[in-house]
């Protein structure tokens, strides 16, 4: 009986995991842990499907030698605070529009050549309390961006109008 | 209209004497951080009344005030000093001071002072003092501030190698258009940048302001260690890196002390190189009173002049009121 019900438990704890992964693999959101030496552990399904990496192309390499783009001492100072202060690093597309060069969500309607980005770096506590890994978390915020890039141009329309009138 | 210099070369102390001037007292107020400025500024007309310290570098106050009345400046002097030597305030009363008062400077004994030389009519009706915090609270806030800071500061340090000078956090309850008053040490004439950053957990909410005076950049640059050219966009890198250090770690030491955590929002760009007063009108709301706790840090040996304000919403007091209860019993 009492083995039933430890044997039903671990079940119920590994169906339990079972669905939790697939919630981090589907949400709309691009998920990437990381190690101190920049080695892929996690990649979720946003993030498969826009760079077309599978999570299997990906794992234990580094993150310099999948985007030669990112630069390595820039990314290095970013997040060593996230490990040695255990405090959140972020990014807005304010900053820089993307980190990875993601072809735009919506290709048809939308203007934008690329998906603008948020990001944030944040720390992962391990179960001896070091934090070992870093989670990165890419927000897709291209309706945001293009609409204040918009509001912007009119704006300097409008001002342009002004200055035309004697 | 009074037009009142404040001459100190602390930059919390300049502040503190502004905030502690009466609401009613119709005044433009002007700052200067040595005898040599003020001065000057007298000579501008920016000084009908003088609030003046007396250590200073440059030149200090007593030779300010020999100045004042060598020269016969049209000027009203109050001094206003942490020596509080009987000797000391005999000397500068000698040299025309009209009054002394000891630092720190409170807002009643600045209005007593100031209605006693008929700067400002007393008038008891017209009273319309906003609630100030309680006294003890108060200490209490300002006391889990500076651990709080202590913790950031600390942290910039060992990021940058570079030592950082702690200030006195300030401790108000602040209504919005208070807000640009507290920030007025970043000088009206210079350009700022700054990013928000709102913040929650426990019932407790908030937003961090963190504003960079612009002609700290190229010295920011040097410490980060960048290389090239300091355009916008590396601007905007340099302030989101300190902000994201001073605010993380600034809400993880109050978290702590509160037992709590806080989940923090993605960072929003307020604006880049604006006057503080654009900064904060072109995002004014509809709030009312907040508490806001402000500490500006400067790094030694650097022009780098960084305010960051913690805003608390006016329900989250309660609840932190309440986590801190523990700090008050006896």
């Amino acid at each position: 009986m009492t083995i039933q019900a430890a044997r039903n438990e671990a079940l119920d704890e590994l169906l339990e995991f079972h669905w939790m992964m697939d919630m981090i693999q589907t949400v709309d959101v691009g998920i990437v842990v990381f190690n101190r030496n920049f080695e892929i552990k996690v990649w979720n399904g946003f993030m498969e499907a826009h760079s077309g990496l599978l999570p299997s192309d990906v794992r234990d390499q580094r993150l310099f030698d999948l985007f030669p783009d990112i630069s390595e001492p820039w990314l290095t100072q970013k997040v060593k605070s996230v490990f040695d202060l255990r405090t959140r690093a972020f990014l807005t597309w304010e900053q820089r529009p993307y980190l990875f060069k993601f072809r735009n969500y919506r290709p048809i309607t939308s203007t934008a050549p690329f998906m603008y980005q948020n990001i944030v770096f944040s720390p992962l506590n391990s179960a001896t309390g070091a934090v070992d890994h870093v989670c990165m978390m890419i927000y897709d915020m291209t309706d945001a961006a293009s609409a204040k890039k918009q509001l912007l141009s009119f704006q300097v329309k409008e001002a342009e109008q002004e200055q035309v009138k004697p | 209209m009074l037009s009142v210099l404040i001459c100190d070369d602390s930059l919390v102390a300049r502040k503190q004497v502004a905030k502690c001037l009466p609401q009613d007292l119709e005044s433009r107020i002007h700052f200067a951080k040595h005898g040599e400025e003020a001065l000057d500024a007298i000579c501008e007309n920016k000084g009908d009344l003088l609030l003046l310290d007396l250590n200073m570098p440059v030149m200090d106050g007593y030779e300010t005030l020999s100045h004042i009345k060598q020269q016969d400046l049209p000027t009203k002097t109050i001094v206003i000093s942490g020596d509080i030597q009987p000797e000391a305030k005999q000397r500068v009363l000698n040299l025309g001071a009209i009054d002394f008062i000891q630092k720190p400077v409170n807002a009643d004994e600045l209005r007593s002072v100031l209605e006693k030389h008929q700067f400002l009519k007393s008038d008891a009706s017209i009273k319309d003092e906003p609630e100030a915090l309680d006294e003890t609270l108060r200490d209490c806030y300002q006391e889990v501030a500076n651990v709080a800071m202590g913790q950031a500061g600390d942290h910039l340090a060992r990021i940058m190698n570079v030592f950082v000078k702690l200030p006195i956090p300030n401790v108000n309850l602040i209504e919005v258009s208070e807000l640009h008053m507290m920030l007025s040490d970043v000088d009206a004439h210079e350009s700022t940048s700054g990013v928000c950053q709102g913040f929650l957990g426990d019932g407790i909410s908030g937003e961090a302001l963190c504003v960079l005076s612009d002609s700290s950049f190229s010295d920011m640059a040097k410490i980060m260690q960048v290389k090239g050219k300091i355009d916008d966009q590396m601007q905007l890198e340099l302030l989101m890196d300190v902000a994201s250090i001073l605010i993380g770690t600034c809400l993880r030491g109050l978290a702590n002390q509160l037992d709590m955590q806080f989940r923090q929002g993605h960072p929003v760009v307020l604006g880049q190189h604006q006057s503080v007063q654009e900064l904060i009108s072109a995002n004014k709301s509809a709030w009312r009173k907040t508490l806001a706790i402000e500490l500006s840090y400067g790094l030694e040996g650097f022009n780098v002049q960084c305010d960051l304000v913690l805003l608390f919403t006016e329900d989250s007091m309660e609840m932190m009121n309440a986590k801190l209860a523990h700090l008050l019993e006896e």
